[in-house]
């Protein structure tokens, strides 16, 4: 009986004491890393650093609506019908009411956050060999670099041009900490000011880069290339063409020939790509990146692949305009639409197996040529060498053309029909001060009948994406671009 | 005064009686629900002390009995009875459980009480109220039973969970689930199914093994269970050994079962036909570009309605597919129970089997249970006792189960009558794509395709009492709770998506939920006097390990290969574990005085893992008191007052995050091209606590004339903290985190009253009703004027949790026939434009008195015996609510889709100027119509069913005699028998009012056997 009583309270008092103390509430998980554990090596910061680009890849940013808010806005891509492949971006028909098209702000926020993480511990790593240290500062470069980027696509997606107001108009929320969701309502900077962020983050991140190719991440080349991008958006002509022509001239990438160009767009990692964001297709194991990314019947008119976009008329008279021009191998025939028949093939997929699977170019060596083109025309350096770069881009894709002197227009139909479907023809328009007209005259163009002005410019309210009422909800600081509703 | 008078007569009575005559009696005492024997019944000559007490086997010998004398038969758990001698020798006395009254022993946390000291509000609802009911899960017995908690069938699928809210909803993101105990062990609980199919954990119980459920719902009966008490606590109490004669049981029954309801009544072939061809008719009127190249309108609508509505081709075989994809259900349920013991020691065994092949063709189910639940008293002093429950479930259900993937949605939308099944020329099956469809015929496919699952559970319990002193006992139990599930999915060769990822896809993932809780209570009770004191305090921790495997791989080797094993390539897989462990310290005070006034108090502190260390640790209590005012001398004299009684309770509870870890930054690992990418996943909240229930509750108790038993009840529970996965600015990089914001509020009054019509020996009549209403509203949330659109409902302060938010439906214009909707945009004055518009026009709006929550629900009940039959019926009701039936999307879409199935609905639809009716002017590929989220959508969803009925007869003695054994009954139950609403579908929708092409509820009829030997 005591016996009894007595092993009663020894095991009763033995699993109190097991489980008394406070270890027993600690609990791990296994399936995520504690953060303050997750960046302990060089190796987890390396991993880390491919979270930037995983985040990118994602359909409301660089797996497809970066690329619509720069062709379906301009007049290279249309969808098929009012019904299918984002036709509120075509028809500029977002509201400030409406969450659907608005998942790129939050989208760009978390790259911004996953680069703020990096770089707010990447300082506790202590290394010694030089080589680890050269790793060490080309992760923190290529965070500095992908902020840039972002901060740059926020610029150009929610604030005006920089030339229609100096950058006076509205521009991101810049946040460059880890922040808690108390000190994350901060109102909106300028243009200017984001423009000013973004050059400042790629000038601490040109030094900490790799020189070294490393396509599927920023390197010294892709960081120096975006620089050259944002001078020209800010009308820098010799900044940008100092920047481009460095790029040319001492990188290790090469324009493709003209025999190889068609196939260059199956291929992941060749030599005209600066900076690509991977979405493998070997043993399947990153299909959500690969469905996500180019969404397959966004690009895609092959029968029965439930094509959505396809190219518009007008440009397929452009390209057709000049017998002999190898993009026009893109335009094909056999879709069982309506309409033009006609889609668009440029995007064939990984390897050209898998139409699901395109790795995004987010930088060519070609816009470095055209970026080189510009900047030298309106800048000091003047136009033969502008032609210079035109006539090369121009020769690669049409070797039956002659030689021109580069104009502006001339410039700009080239980056039309050079960058169709890689998102820039509605920036490079907005940027000049130009306008997109939409008016095919062959009942293609269905976005006026939407409700769209056959003719879009800077002074339309809609050139810049609203801020969700979603977001001002949370916090009202966050100021509405002018004519939305608050 | 009076009494003694009545005393002094009796005993003169008696007196006088004793000169005539004296029997000896003789007989068994059986137990009405079952027919075994009850022991150690104590048996009385009404009005003195004289008696006897029967043996284990329930036989008594009563010799020197007066004639005329009245012997009263008393055991614990029964009613009294009352028989007059009448001069007979042989008295059989057949007793009843005490379903009401306030002596009735209850289960309630950490022990048992007198319902007549306890002063929470908790509900008993005994094994006799359901252990005919033909239903797998036990739930169904709360149904319509307990005050205040509203079921609901998830699913009629075999082996869904159904879904239970006690007192309205408590909380947003953490779940409204109530917690499970088990014979005072916390259980897991909650469903884990696969994607296609339900499989509620809690199925493993055989609902034979089932004593007793307690539904605990206020702050003194559940506080006790602290952290996890808020949306109320079930107790589950399984059956314990009987001292006495060993008895076994063998019950066997078998329950047919089909769709209880005529779901969606669809329209004729001939109507649809006449549908689709309005439908086209009215678009090439409208517009001509469209048909003219083919000559004339009519051709063009002949063209469309033969592509849409393609009339019967000699060449293929056409089948009704209610009749292809559905059958009557059978179940069979078998078992066998044993019990046994002396007064030392007692047993109960079990072992059944069930197997329920479903209504739908490819569902089944089958369970094996087995269970032992021993105790001895091994020493004056010490009892020890162990139990293990063991079950093994397989499930399959193929496509089946959940929202729109399963065949009850393919035949009422997809599977019209114009549907070919086969060809004729080789009886092959017709497989094609319906033109803009995107399903094929169903039936040549189920076999091609595994989704199935099994279920291991087993809980093992150990525990020993010492009684230290003749007012100390110390108790300490040592629970493990396992489950173990695996489900398959698999898409073999043949399978229309056989090529979706591969050639072929097999996936499997395994779960395992362990739990072991160990509590250590010490009770202290003494009398003194007039005073009773209770004490009992006490610790517990529990341990919970999640384990998850997956495993997905493509590419058969060889097309009949059906396991990953034969798939040649890897697609996913992973392992990993969660932890959630608790640590409490509990503590619990009665007292009472002269069975007048009684008082409670409770505290339990609880550490939970699931908080930061800074916050992981809340105090939870309670108290409670109540007046036994029949008790008082100057009630006494009130003759029809039998009980009156007051009570009242204050206290907290709360609700644990569901999520383990919600309060860690952590980081996510995905794939970069070859490589690993990581990324923080959560927004860390060191400060994340639990929600705080402040819950108040008043009661009154009374029984009246004898016959009328009266409860009601009024509770107000307000919740803090709420756990809800609040917006964040997306500047913070992430969309929400876990934050404890705003509070919530569930009042309401619950009635129930229970009359005994007839009360005689040998024929009893009793009828219960109750009632009860929720008054649900949120009251604040994170952020002033903050709204959360969770469609259909939205979340806002001063509305309900399951307030409707959409556009509202006006009708058909009667002009026109175009579906209008208000256009409810704020005008400047702030009031709302009512002018008609188109749906794009149309704004959601909060539809103010449109909820799910009723106005009131509840049910009612009748038990009759007379003799060796008793026949008990049960009914539920809901009214006053409204259900969002999305079904209107599919089946009542205006000629949006021209290949899908129509209802009956469409035939209102408007078809001439001055038509008024709710049904706009049918148009092929309507995009305008009034099928897509509106107010259209909801529909009042008042019913009353009949939810179960049961008629038993006991086998006279005679039979039982001559087959030597000590009971048999046969019995005949049915389920869900009639249902009254005005819904065109199963009215037996979840809470929230949604209802989107579930599997709907079933009408079983049951013909079972009992043998006790």
């Amino acid at each position: 009986m005591k016996k009894i009583i007595l092993n009663i309270i020894v095991v009763s008092g033995l699993m109190l004491s097991l489980s008394s103390c406070e270890d027993f509430l600690d609990t791990k998980p296994t399936n995520v890393i504690v953060a303050e554990t997750a960046m302990l090596t060089l190796y987890d910061a390396g991993i880390v650093a491919n979270g930037l680009y995983e985040n990118m890849k994602w359909f409301d940013y660089y797996g497809t609506q970066m690329q619509l808010f720069g062709d379906q806005r301009g007049d290279n891509i249309q969808p098929r019908t009012l019904s299918v492949g984002w036709p509120q971006i075509y028809t500029l028909g977002y509201e400030a009411e409406a969450n659907t098209y608005f998942s790129t702000w939050s989208r760009c926020y978390e790259t911004i956050m996953r680069c703020n993480t990096l770089l707010g511990n990447i300082d506790k790593l202590q290394v010694t060999s030089t080589a680890d240290i050269a790793k060490k500062n080309d992760y923190k470069g290529q965070a500095y670099a992908v902020r840039a980027l972002v901060y740059f696509d926020l610029a150009r997606l929610y604030g005006y041009p920089y030339a229609k107001d100096n950058g006076a108009s509205l521009g991101a929320v810049l946040i460059t900490e880890i922040t808690s969701p108390a000190n994350s309502k901060k109102p909106r900077s300028t243009v200017a000011e984001t423009y000013a962020q973004a050059l400042g983050d790629l000038e601490t991140a040109l030094p900490l880069l790799s020189k070294a190719k490393n396509t599927y991440h920023f390197n010294y080349w892709a960081a120096k290339l975006l620089q050259a991008r944002i001078y020209l958006y800010k009308g820098e002509w010799n900044n940008a063409y100092t920047a481009a022509k460095e790029v040319i001239d001492q990188s290790p990438y090469s324009m493709v020939s003209n025999a190889g160009y068609v196939d260059y767009w199956k291929q992941e990692g060749a030599n005209e790509t600066v900076l690509e964001l991977f979405v493998s297709n070997q043993a399947r194991i990153d299909l959500d990146g690969g469905y996500v990314s180019m969404w397959h019947n966004l690009w895609h008119g092959a029968p029965s692949s439930g094509a959505t976009l396809i190219p518009t008329v007008s440009w397929i008279n452009l390209i057709k305009s000049e017998p002999g021009d190898v993009r026009a191998n893109f335009v094909r025939y056999d879709s069982q639409y309506e309409i033009s028949k006609a889609w668009l093939s440029k995007f064939p997929g990984n390897g050209g197996t898998n139409f699901r699977l395109n790795n995004p170019r987010i930088l060519r060596i070609t816009e470095a040529y055209l970026i080189a083109a510009e900047g030298a025309l309106k800048g000091t350096a003047g136009a033969s060498a502008a032609s210079t770069y035109l006539n090369a881009v121009r020769k690669r894709a049409n070797p039956s053309v002659s030689d021109v002197v580069a104009t502006d227009d001339l410039i700009q139909i080239e980056r039309r029909k050079e960058f169709i479907g890689e998102g820039h023809r509605f920036f490079d328009q907005m940027r000049l001060g130009k306008s997109i007209t939409r008016a095919d005259g062959d009942g293609h163009n269905f976005a006026v009948s939407a409700g769209c002005p056959e003719t879009i410019t800077w002074s339309y309210f809609k050139v810049v994406l609203p801020i969700s009422h979603t977001e001002r909800q949370l916090y009202p600081e966050l100021q509405q671009n002018p004519g939305y509703t608050q | 005064m009076k009494k003694r008078t009545f005393l002094l007569l009796c005993t003169l009575l008696l007196m006088v009686s004793y000169a005539f005559a004296q029997v000896r009696v003789t007989g068994v005492v059986t137990d009405a629900s079952d027919g075994s024997p009850i022991p150690f019944v104590s048996i009385i000559i009404k009005g003195t002390s004289t008696g006897v007490s029967a043996d284990e086997r329930g036989a008594y010998v009563f010799a020197n009995v007066p004639a005329n004398a009245t012997l009263v038969f008393s055991s614990v758990g029964y009613q009294p009875l009352e028989i007059a001698v009448d001069g007979r020798g042989v008295l059989n006395a057949v007793m009843t459980l005490a379903a009401v009254g306030l002596d009735e022993i209850m289960v309630v946390a950490y022990g048992s009480v007198k319902k007549g000291s306890y002063s929470g509000s908790a509900t008993q609802i005994n094994q006799n109220s359901f252990k005919d009911v033909p239903v797998v899960s036990f739930e169904q017995a709360i149904v319509g039973a307990v005050p205040g908690v509203q079921i609901s069938q998830r699913s009629g699928q075999p082996g869904s969970l159904p879904e239970i809210r006690i007192r309205g909803f408590g909380s947003f993101n953490a779940g409204n689930e109530p917690l499970y105990v088990i014979d005072g062990v916390p259980a897991t609980s909650g469903d884990y199914g696969s994607g296609n199919m339900f499989t509620s954990s809690m199925n493993f119980l055989n609902p034979g093994d089932i004593q007793s459920i307690t539904v605990l719902k206020d702050a003194a009966a559940s506080s006790l269970y602290g952290s996890r008490a808020s949306n109320g606590v079930i107790l589950i109490t399984t059956k314990k050994g009987k001292a006495g004669k060993v008895v076994s049981t063998f019950k066997g029954n078998v329950a047919l079962s089909y769709f209880a309801f005529d779901n969606y009544p669809m329209v004729s072939e001939a109507d649809g036909e006449t549908l689709t061809r309005e439908a086209w008719t009215n678009y090439g009127t409208d517009n001509p570009v469209f048909w003219q190249s083919y000559g004339s309108l009519s051709n063009y609508v002949e063209a469309m309605v033969e592509r849409y509505y393609p009339s019967r081709k000699s060449d293929l075989i056409y089948q009704d597919w209610e009749k292809a994809l559905f059958r009557t259900g059978i179940t069979q349920n078998y078992e066998y129970s044993i019990s046994g013991g002396n007064d030392k020691s007692k047993v109960y065994a079990s072992v059944a089997y069930a197997d329920e092949n479903g209504v739908n063709r490819i569902q089944y189910l089958n369970r094996v249970t087995a269970s032992i639940n021993a105790e001895s008293k091994v020493s004056k002093k010490i009892t020890i006792g162990g139990s293990f429950q063991f079950s093994n479930q397989k499930q399959s259900g193929h496509q089946d189960g959940q929202a729109k993937d399963n065949l009850f949605y393919l035949w009422k939308v997809h599977l019209t009558p114009r549907w070919p099944f086969k060809y004729a020329s080789d009886d092959s099956y017709w497989m094609e794509y319906y033109d803009g469809g995107t399903r094929v015929n169903p039936v040549p496919q189920w076999h091609l395709q595994i989704n199935d699952a099994t279920q291991m559970r087993a809980l093992l319990k150990g525990w020993a009492e010492v009684q230290l002193t003749d007012d100390i006992k110390i108790k300490t139990v040592l629970g493990g709770d396992y489950l173990k599930s695996h489900d398959r999915f698999a898409w073999l060769y043949g399978h229309i998506n056989f090529t979706a990822y591969g050639k072929g896809y097999a996936s499997d993932r395994f779960r395992n939920v362990d739990r072991i809780v160990s509590s250590t209570t010490a009770n202290y009770n003494k009398s003194i006097d007039k005073h009773n004191i209770g004490v009992m305090v006490g610790w517990e921790a529990e341990k919970e390990d999640f384990l998850l495997s997956r495993l997905e791989k493509i590419d058969f080797a060889n097309f009949g290969a059906t396991e990953s094993a034969l798939a040649n390539t890897f697609r996913a897989g992973f392992t990993y574990r969660s932890a959630s462990n608790l640590l409490s310290a509990i503590s619990n005070l009665n007292y009472d005085y002269d069975s007048r006034y009684y008082l409670s108090g409770s505290f339990r502190r609880d550490g939970s893992s699931r908080l930061g260390k800074d916050s992981r640790w809340g105090d939870f209590w309670s108290v409670s008191g109540s007046w036994r005012l029949s008790n008082e001398a100057f009630m006494r004299d009130i003759n029809w007052l039998n009980e009156l009684r007051i009570r009242g309770s204050y206290g907290t509870s709360g609700t644990l995050p569901s999520n383990y870890y919600g309060y860690m930054a952590v980081f996510s690992y995905g794939v970069y091209g070859n490589e690993g990418a990581g990324y923080p996943s959560n927004l860390a909240n060191a400060d994340l606590t639990w929600e705080k229930n402040r819950n108040w509750n008043i009661g009154i108790d009374a029984r009246i004339f004898d016959k009328i038993d009266l409860v009601a009840e009024y509770y107000s529970k307000t919740t803090e903290d709420l756990l809800l996965n609040a917006s964040v600015p997306s500047t913070t990089g992430f969309s929400s985190a876990l934050t404890n914001v705003g509070s919530m509020l569930n009042k309401g009054l619950e009635l129930s009253i229970n009359y005994d019509i007839i009360k005689k020996n040998d024929m009893s009549l009793s009828v219960g009703l109750n009632w009860a209403n929720l008054h649900n509203e949120i009251l604040a949330l994170a952020n002033e004027g903050e709204q959360i659109v969770t469609r259909p409902h939205i979340w806002k302060a001063g509305y309900s949790y399951v307030q409707y938010y959409t556009r509202e439906y006006y009708g058909a214009d009667p002009q026109t026939g175009a579906a209008m909707y208000y256009s409810n945009a704020t005008k400047p004055d702030g009031t709302r434009d009512r002018t008609l518009v188109g749906r794009a026009q149309a704004q959601s709006v909060i539809l103010d008195g449109m909820t799910a929550i009723p106005k009131g629900f509840g049910g009612f009940n009748a038990n009759f015996s007379w003799k060796s039959l008793t026949a008990s019926m049960a009914w539920s009701y809901k009214y006053g609510h409204y259900v969002f039936d999305n079904a209107v999307d599919d089946i009542d879409d205006d000629g949006y889709n021209s290949y899908k199935n129509t209802s009956e609905d469409q035939l209102n639809r408007w078809q001439k100027p001055g038509d008024v009716t709710q049904v706009p002017r049918r148009i092929a590929g309507n995009t305008g119509g009034g099928y897509y989220d509106s107010s259209r959508a909801l529909k009042k969803g008042d019913y009353l069913r009949l939810k179960n009925m049961t008629i038993s007869y006991n086998i006279p003695d005679k039979v039982k005699n001559s087959l030597r054994i000590s009971n048999a009954r046969i019995y005949v139950a049915g389920n869900n028998l009639l249902t009254f609403t005005g819904l065109n579908f199963d009215p037996e929708v979840q809470a929230n009012g949604y209802y989107n092409f579930t599997f709907p509820a079933l009408r079983t009829i049951t013909l079972g056997i009992e043998v006790s030997l």
